[in-house]
């Protein structure tokens, strides 16, 4: 039986930068993938690199603003990172830190900027408000509705399409292995490590494992059954569109405060729009989603996404919309990454949630070095013993 | 976007399929609306000129004249409302219980429609097919050269050549000629025993489809009185040309090559149903025919697998204007019975008859399939040749690509093959056949998404 000493499980974003860090460090990984790699949330997101707070942590009361304020210092690494991400992996990945402008139309969502900023201060974070007038001069699409704006230079965006691409082959060039149409099906803990059984077209397949990564998005809470631990991952479909390519510039990423809307014009010239807008989850016949299945839009969902991109940067009206697609992710009971190790199984370790696109590449460079026994104090606010309540009597 | 009352019934395409259907419905008191991106009713194969633009005598094809008698008949039924110039641009199956939703594109902007029962009858388009050139204005599918004949009376070219393994090649050529164009050359890249001899052996039996047959042998007569040569077994290379087409190169079987100058090409391997509306609706799909395309699957009343969900015509495989006719009809009557509007007993005996006629089309529309399969006949094409038009996209990258991806999905998110304006109307049907050849392939194809044409924004906001 073939002996890794880390198993991956999923091969989005999370999964194969993780493979790239702990190979890196000399650890033989085996990734495995149950679809194609980069086929979920890290290929179908916005591509959005966003470092300000994001306005869901706002929308849900103070208490838990506060907490979730700690990401902004975790948002301040990942500024670096992604400076040194083309370098680090030797490839373009259409990464475009021209500034991000989180607009504001009323004097409510101004005032809501400004408790934003204080909040992000206190981590160290920086995002300037100005006022309407500058905030057109820096992207001259922005409607006049605009009253304000806070601005933060480095933000920006990726190419979702090439990031993890470019992470899996890194992986396999120092000697990971990547396996995609693979997926777990059980798991047996050992005393020292993990006996997992695989399944492929090839068949069923056991191999040994030193640790266990859960990183399969969506899936992850679902997989936690496999192991006899509760993770609070649920699965949430969004929606994002597409228009045709246009020559019009618009060089930063454009956020609403008040309202659900990220739009960028993306490296080939498609403005992209999204902002947390919801599609439908298939349900499955016993109850619960059936994540195998595709979400579908909801017409409504699509219309007022539209609308407020429209106000907000009036010449997408113009533009033809070419497609409109469904992506599904996974978000936490406190809407915070998961990340790192679960207490109650040894050798067992977890990252899911959150805004990973953006804050992928941090995360998995921290957790590898969790992996390899150098945990990261950066990543304790994020560990799985938040939730060890709900463990209480699993295990 | 507005909504309005449900249909009773709603028809998404009004060519034979479509009429066939609605004319069997009207006079049932139902609510009935016709959707068709065109402005007027007729299809592809009864393309009409805008009301605006005179053209006597559009189309004087002999055998084209029980459609346009069922045309006209549709044109005047009082309860049929005609929504022309309008995409569906998505279907949202089940929106309320026992209720369909559609989006809308009309020329007022978009709209919600909400029905009852739903048919699917949009037909098939051409075959896109790559090959060096195939990118350069003047280069058109058969059907494409062929819309702008019937629909303007218009030949975009001084010298024509038509190229492919489909007969209809011979009927477009004609038309063309009888536009005031000339064709230089009318060429099928299989031998001509492959063309005939499978005819030829039917022939005694007496012949479904006689009428398509003498159509193409009266316009194979006319090609030769006009001096227009039909070829037989040379396969395109290359077209050939800097900003426009020049010329087209040839291929014979001894390998030599032939430069033929003409300043337009038309290429005709054949059609695939148009597949998107019913796989974004995530009904049931099947592989139909020899090009193995997809169509939507259903029982013999025409219906899906999705309850209230019909299908008919050409999207549920190409078997030509009188099949599509007879399926429209079951349809039809399906919708009725379904609609408690006539018994089982009485719907079971009128469908009888059109059965027993369907199983004859379909034989001739199989033997029309294996005269005309290209596989074979495809050009080869080098890592320069783009294979996804819209993105640019060539057949080196996808080939590259094809080492770690392992379904067309994954394909499309590592090049971009596919992710352009047309959503791989152009692209899949040739990635499909370079990642399995078209008989083995099983691959669900591209996700299918909203919405199936581009629309402005615009019009989706109000
Ligand atoms: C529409 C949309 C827009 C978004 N926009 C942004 C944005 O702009 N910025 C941002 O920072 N974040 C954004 N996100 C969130 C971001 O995409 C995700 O947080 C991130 O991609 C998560 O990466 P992951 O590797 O955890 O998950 P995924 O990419 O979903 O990968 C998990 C993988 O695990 C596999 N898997 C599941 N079960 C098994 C099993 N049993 N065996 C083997 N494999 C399995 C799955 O097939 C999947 O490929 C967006 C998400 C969506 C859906
Ligand atoms: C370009 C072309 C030319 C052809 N020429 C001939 C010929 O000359 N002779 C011959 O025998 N056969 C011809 N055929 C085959 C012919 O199409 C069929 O035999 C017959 O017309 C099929 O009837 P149908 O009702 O299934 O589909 P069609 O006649 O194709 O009708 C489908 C209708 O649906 C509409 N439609 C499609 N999608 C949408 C949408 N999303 N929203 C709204 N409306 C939509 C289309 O505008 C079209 O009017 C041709 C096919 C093509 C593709």
């Amino acid at each position: 039986m073939d002996r890794f000493d880390a198993l991956i499980i999923g091969g989005g974003l999370l999964g194969c930068a993780t493979a790239f860090h702990l190979a890196s460090i000399g650890a033989s990984v085996l990734l495995v993938e149950q679809g194609e790699l980069n086929s979920g949330a890290s290929g179908q997101n916005a591509g959005s690199l966003h470092f300000q707070m994001e306005r869901r942590f706002l929308e849900n009361g103070d208490a838990l603003a506060d907490q979730a304020a700690a990401i902004v210092a975790l948002n301040r690494s990942a500024i670096e990172e992604w400076r040194t991400l083309e370098a680090l992996l030797g490839c373009d990945l259409h990464v475009s830190m021209r500034g991000g402008l989180m607009v504001a139309e009323t004097p409510e969502e101004l005032l809501l900027l400004e408790r934003k900023a204080a909040l992000e201060a206190r981590y160290g974070l920086d995002a300037r408000i100005v006022d309407g007038a500058e905030a057109r001069a820096l992207c001259p699409s922005l409607s006049t509705t605009v009253i304000a704006a806070s601005y933060l230079p480095e933000e920006g965006h990726a190419d979702p399409r090439a990031v993890t691409p470019a992470f899996a082959r890194a992986a396999a060039a120092r000697g990971a292995i990547l396996r995609p149409r693979t997926s777990l099906v059980g798991v047996e803990r050992e005393a020292k490590g993990f006996t997992v059984e695989l399944d492929s077209a090839e068949g069923r397949e056991k191999i040994r494992a030193g640790s266990l990564l859960l990183a399969a998005g969506a899936c992850t809470g679902n997989l936690a059954a496999l192991v006899n631990v509760h993770l609070p991952v649920y699965p949430v479909a969004l929606l994002m569109s597409a228009t045709e390519r246009t020559g019009r510039e618009i060089a930063q990423l454009i956020q609403h405060v008040g309202h659900r809307l990220s739009m960028k014009r993306a490296h080939a010239g498609n403005i992209l729009i999204g902002g947390g807008w919801p599609s439908r989850l298939a349900s499955a016949a016993g109850g619960g989603f059936d994540l195998s299945r595709r979400a579908t839009v909801i017409a409504d969902s699509l219309v007022q996404n539209l609308r407020l991109a429209v106000r907000t940067v009036p010449l997408v009206r113009e533009l033809n919309l070419i497609r409109s697609w469904t992506g599904v992710t996974a978000i936490t009971a406190d809407q915070l990454p998961l990340a790192g190790a679960v207490p109650q199984v040894p050798g067992l370790f977890v990252a899911a949630g959150g805004s990973a696109f953006t804050l992928g590449p941090t995360l998995a460079r921290l957790l590898a070095g969790a992996m390899g026994g150098r945990p990261d104090d950066r990543l304790a606010f994020l560990s799985p013993a938040r939730f060890n309540h709900l463990n209480s009597f699993m295990g | 976007m507005a909504e309005c009352a449900p249909y009773d019934v709603l028809i998404v395409g009004g060519g034979p399929a479509g009429q066939a259907a609605a004319l069997r419905l009207h006079g049932a008191g139902l609510k009935i609306g016709v959707v068709d991106e065109q402005p007027r009713p007729g299809g592809q194969i009864l393309r009409q000129p805008p009301a605006t633009f005179v053209a006597a005598d559009w189309m004087e094809e002999r055998s084209y004249r029980p459609l346009k008698r069922q045309l006209g008949r549709f044109e005047a039924a009082p309860d049929v409302e005609w929504l022309g110039g309008s995409s569906v641009l998505g279907i949202e199956p089940g929106s309320a219980p026992g209720v369909h939703g559609l989006t809308v594109a009309t020329p007022e902007g978009a709209t919600g429609i909400r029905t009852r029962r739903l048919l699917v009858a949009t037909g098939c388009y051409d075959m896109p097919l790559p090959l060096a050139g195939w990118t350069l204005p003047g280069l058109f599918t058969t059907g494409g050269l062929q819309a702008f004949v019937k629909s303007q009376g218009f030949v975009p070219g001084q010298r024509i050549v038509l190229v492919g393994t489909h007969p209809l090649q011979l009927l477009v050529a004609r038309q063309v000629l009888q536009a005031g164009g000339r064709v230089e050359r009318v060429v099928f890249v299989q031998p001509r025993s492959a063309l005939l001899r499978p005819f030829l052996r039917r022939a005694g039996g007496g012949l479904v489809g006689g009428n398509a047959l003498l159509a193409a042998a009266r316009a194979w007569r006319d090609l030769g009185a006009a001096g227009t040569k039909v070829a037989f077994g040379l396969k395109p290379v290359r077209v050939a040309g800097e900003q426009h087409v020049s010329g087209l190169v040839l291929a014979r079987s001894d390998g030599t090559e032939e430069h033929l100058e003409c300043d337009a090409v038309g290429l005709c391997f054949g059609f695939l149903p148009q597949s998107d509306l019913p796989r974004m609706a995530g009904l049931a799909m099947e592989r139909q025919g020899r090009l193995r395309a997809f169509s939507a699957r259903h029982d013999e009343w025409m219906e899906s697998d999705v309850a209230g969900i019909f299908v008919a015509g050409e999207t549920t495989g190409v078997a030509g204007a009188d099949a599509a006719c007879v399926k429209g009809a079951l349809a039809g009557l399906g919708m009725l019975h379904s609609l408690g509007r006539i018994s089982e007993p009485s719907a079971r005996k009128e469908a009888a008859p059109l059965r027993r006629r369907l199983a004859r089309l379909l034989a001739f529309a199989d033997l029309l399939d294996r005269v005309a399969d290209p596989s074979g006949c495809y050009p080869e094409v080098d890592d320069q040749t783009i294979l996804c038009r819209c993105e640019d996209v060539t057949y080196g990258s996808v080939r590259a690509a094809l080492g770690t991806c392992g379904s067309a999905n994954a394909v499309k998110l590592l090049t971009r093959c596919g992710m352009g304006p047309c959503q791989g109307r152009n692209c899949e049907f040739s990635l499909l056949r370079l990642m399995h050849g078209p008989s083995r392939c099983e691959d669900a194809g591209f996700t299918v998404r909203f919405p199936v044409r581009p629309v402005p924004i615009g019009d989706l906001t109000g």
